[in-house]
């Protein structure tokens, strides 16, 4: 009996929350914007976006797992590659044109370049998960 | 002088994100996002200065 009772309270997540999910990711603070959630649209995705191309400007650069990296080589890129990737559009953007992925180990702001570039991917991640909250109607 | 501007900018952005994603009043999550600035920047200097007595050159 508490068993069927506690089983009503778990709420599956709507498909628009889903849909919301997967636009937050794809562009940075698109999920907040089309629940009308403006402040959190451009606070989320303003970081996100001012973070990656701040990133790229210091001359940090993007992993991916290439043909080059074999065995643990490859595994050792797929964390920060993960990462990268949830930066969404604007990863896939500079891997269609082949933008960012060059080290520029000589350049004196590479490892902070690096560093907003990871973490960038990363906050949307978390930006992401809000949006898909807001949506299930799990948060405010 | 520019390597404490950048991690500034790096802590604030970040806490802004952490601030807004987390639960409670406005007032909660801006004191929270404040801590979390503060926090980045402490433990950074922190281990700056431990860093700095560590023969690593």
């Amino acid at each position: 009996m508490v068993t069927r009772e506690m089983d009503h309270t778990v709420e599956k997540a709507p498909g628009r929350a889903w849909m919301l999910g997967v636009a937050a990711w794809a562009v940075p603070g698109l999920g907040h914007l089309l629940q009308g959630k403006w402040a959190r649209a451009l606070l989320l995705g303003g970081v996100v976006w001012v973070m990656f191309f701040t990133g790229l400007a210091f001359g940090g650069h993007l992993f991916r797992v290439s043909g080059n990296d074999q065995g643990f080589s490859a595994i050792l890129q797929l964390l920060p590659m993960s990462a990268n990737f949830g930066a969404g559009l604007l990863y896939i953007g500079c891997w269609l044109t082949n933008t960012g992925f060059a080290e520029q180990a000589q350049r004196i702001t590479y490892e902070y370049g690096n560093t907003f570039l990871l973490v960038a991917g990363l906050l949307n991640y978390l930006a992401m998960l809000d949006a898909f909250d807001i949506a299930a109607g799990r948060k405010q | 002088m520019r390597h404490v501007l950048w991690m500034t900018v790096f802590a604030s952005l970040t806490a802004v994100v952490f601030g807004v994603v987390a639960k409670g009043s406005d007032r909660q999550r801006l004191i929270y996002g404040i801590k979390v600035f503060a926090e980045f920047l402490v433990i950074a200097f922190i281990l700056g200065w431990i860093l700095y007595f560590l023969p690593l050159h």
